[in-house]
């Protein structure tokens, strides 16, 4: 035990005197998962777009005063100000591209409606913008729709009043009342539909944090194997400094365990696992607001799948003639296993078959636990059964590396 | 302290050594000596445990390498001759790194590093990075690693190469005090003078045999060679042989001429020393002048080339 910590002690010290290579390990999977949280959350300050809707009321009648005012009702009012203008003031301010749209509504307009004839209006909207026309024209094909339904329903009641409108007549108290019946009656029948709707929405709460699982939060797990990616394979490239700096050798006259050594190099690994993938975490869960008591088993269960990885590395690494190689190997083995693996693209985003061979990956295997780790409503939802294959897995890459080691590695 | 009996190594087909044997007691330098690819090394990895012989035994205090080796390794101190160190650790942690690889601990190590950071003269860059230091710096400080544990037989594997006479001197000093402290030294060289000046008993080995065994002084005398005397000046035409008759009559059997030329002469005779004066009073009564002379004597260098047929270091 003594020399697997003297060992260990060792080789902190040493990777600590190249903290540059530690914060870049750290750095590119923050920058890229950040990266992805800005793009995936929208980025924006969330200030809506605001704009000017030019009026021309030449009708000026009640139906017309309908229209405009409904530009000023709830959230459409926080967006678009409305501004009487003449025509030709109108133009001119369209022109000068002042202003989002031009809402002309000509003399008879509202009586027209009240007689269901045709009736034109006439919007002309500003091309240099897109979002506020847009949300001005189908605010007004709505209004339409709304008034073409109205005809549906009352055609009857709004064809007396106009009728007393052009004549001049004063209503007779008897009428009045027939239509305010008639009215009720035919609101009281579609009542069961429209109050309430007949649809309704029954949210289920399936656990406190299901309905914060956003495309972004998808992503972290990825993003957290990047950063144990990076970090195992290249700490994994320290037996090929060891060797090369001739202490391999050295170790392998003395009578300590090889064993042992790989232990200390392990132990090592796995501190400088815990520090980068804790702080990758972390950052995460403050980002994306999760339980806390995720954290120890997410930060668990990444640690020790990194140990593994790290060992896997590191035999892989022996099997290479040369440190070039052995560095050249390991870039073709992780680039492609992040890609698969879900690093860039979250497996649930991935085409099924992709994402099927990609949680085949050792990488995609643990960040696919990971995922159910952090978005499941209990703690501690890694299966015994992953834990053990994981813990196997690592013992095996131990097993590999250290018959690496014995057989030639550490004494050529 | 280390014991090697018809050590056979091959590399594939080639056979790097053969039917090597030697015994290496306790206080004693003991000199491996051959040129480059000789074998020496393959001698040294074999008894450091790095290569499994084909066939034969070696022992380490007492300890069987094959059977017990962890013991026998625990006995053993490793110089290399490449840097074995840790570029980005400071010297005192390359000390205690070596120390807990061969078991120390506690107050034993702590006291043990402080020991050797002064015996190599390292004691105030004990906190500074070995790739700051000079090349022998660093090969004092590959030293101590290798006897931070005290160990019972040190193999030192051509421990000066590279080295500044300075720091040579300093290296022989440290060989020569873990002899007197009781130690094997096993000291592997193609340099000579080194072998001459710190081995007790030497091997000299070639193609992976043995050619020669011995001390230093019984290789000598089994040389049998006789001085050579190297003179400058005129000597003009027979001159050199009616002297050398003259000497041959008068007793110097063995005095031979190797060349001579109008400004040079090389003769050979036995114990040159005591009949030099003889020499230059027969070529100044045949009308010869001496202006310089050089008398070697016979060294290791001559017993290789010898044995060989070639230069040591060539």
């Amino acid at each position: 035990m003594s020399f697997i910590l003297s060992a260990a002690a060792k080789d902190l010290r040493r990777w600590w005197r190249d903290p540059m290579v530690l914060l870049v390990w750290l750095g590119i999977p923050l920058l890229i998962g950040g990266l992805i949280t800005s793009l995936m959350s929208g980025g924006g300050s969330g200030v809506r777009p605001t704009g000017v809707l030019l009026v021309v009321d030449q009708d000026d009648s009640l139906v017309s005063r309908a229209v405009t005012g409904m530009f000023g009702q709830g959230e459409l009012a926080e967006m678009i100000t409305l501004k009487a203008v003449s025509i030709e003031d109108g133009r001119t301010q369209m022109d000068a591209g002042d202003a989002s749209a031009l809402l002309v509504i000509p003399a008879g307009f509202g009586e027209a409606w009240l007689r269901e004839q045709p009736a034109t209006l006439t919007l002309r909207t500003n091309p240099a913008q897109k979002i506020l026309p847009q949300i001005i024209t189908e605010g007004l094909e709505l209004l339409l729709d709304a008034g073409f339904y109205a005809q549906r329903a009352f055609g009857e009641e709004i064809k007396v009043i106009a009728d007393w409108r052009e004549t001049g007549r004063e209503a007779e108290a008897g009428r009045i009342d027939a239509i305010v019946a008639a009215v009720r009656d035919r609101l009281e029948s579609v009542k069961a539909y429209l109050l309430p709707p007949a649809v309704t929405v029954e949210l289920v709460e399936t656990g406190q944090e299901a309905d914060k699982v956003s495309l972004a939060l998808l992503f972290l797990p990825g993003i957290v194997l990047m950063a144990v990616m990076f970090t195992a394979s290249g700490l994994a490239s320290d037996i090929w400094e060891e060797r090369e700096q001739g202490t391999l050798r050295r170790l392998s006259s003395s009578p300590q365990d090889i064993v042992k050594f790989l232990l200390g190099k392990t132990l090592a690994a796995t501190l400088v696992l815990f520090c980068i993938t804790g702080i990758t975490l972390v950052l995460g869960f403050a980002l994306h607001g999760m339980a806390w008591s995720r954290l120890a088993p997410a930060l668990a269960w990444t640690v020790l799948s990194g140990a593994g990885l790290f060992l896997w590395f590191a035999a892989v690494q022996m099997l290479a003639p040369t440190r070039r190689a052995a560095g050249l190997i390991s870039s073709i083995i992780v680039f492609p296993l992040l890609m698969a693996g879900g690093s860039f693209f979250p497996l649930a985003a991935l085409p099924d078959w992709i994402a099927a061979f990609g949680r085949l990956t050792p990488n995609g295997f643990v960040a696919e636990q990971l995922t159910s780790e952090i978005t499941s409503a209990a703690g501690w939802a890694i299966t015994p059964a992953s834990w053990g294959l994981i813990l196997l897995i690592g013992i095996a890459g131990l097993g590999v590396a250290a018959t690496q080691l014995s057989r030639g590695f550490a004494q050529r | 302290m280390i014991a090697v009996d018809s050590l056979r190594r091959l590399y594939g087909d080639v056979v790097a050594v053969e039917d090597v044997s030697f015994r290496a007691g306790e206080g004693m330098v003991f000199g491996l000596l051959g040129p480059n690819g000789a074998g020496k090394s393959t001698v040294i990895n074999c008894i450091s445990g790095l290569l499994k012989p084909s066939s034969g035994h070696v022992s380490v205090a007492g300890f069987d390498l094959q059977r017990e080796p962890r013991k026998a390794r625990s006995a053993l101190g490793v110089v290399p001759q490449e840097l074995a160190l840790y570029e980005d650790l400071p010297a005192v942690e390359n000390l205690r790194y070596w120390g807990a690889a061969y078991g120390l601990k506690g107050t034993e190590l702590k006291t043990r590093v402080e020991e050797v950071l002064g015996y190599i003269g390292l004691g105030d860059r004990a906190k500074d990075l070995p790739k700051t230091f000079s090349g022998g710096m660093k090969r004092r400080l590959n030293f101590g690693c290798g006897i931070v544990h005290r160990p019972r037989v040190l193999l030192l594997d051509e421990p000066t190469v590279g080295v500044d006479p300075q720091s040579r001197e300093r290296l022989f000093a440290m060989v020569e005090e873990q002899r007197d402290a009781g130690a094997c030294v096993l000291y592997t060289t193609h340099y000579m003078e080194e072998a001459e000046r710190l081995c007790n008993q030497l091997v000299i080995i070639d193609h992976g045999r043995v050619l020669a065994a011995g001390t230093v002084a019984g290789l000598r005398a089994k040389l049998g060679e006789r001085d050579t005397l190297l003179l400058t000046g005129d000597f003009p035409d027979g001159a050199a042989s009616r002297a050398v008759e003259r000497l041959v009559g008068n007793g110097l059997r063995d005095l031979e001429i190797i060349a001579t030329a109008g400004d040079s002469l090389k003769l050979t005779l036995s114990d040159g020393s005591r009949h030099l004066a003889a020499v230059f009073e027969a070529l100044a009564a045949v009308g010869a002048r001496v202006d310089e002379s050089n008398l070697r004597r016979p060294n290791l260098e001559t017993l290789f080339l010898k044995l060989t047929g070639k230069e040591l270091r060539a």
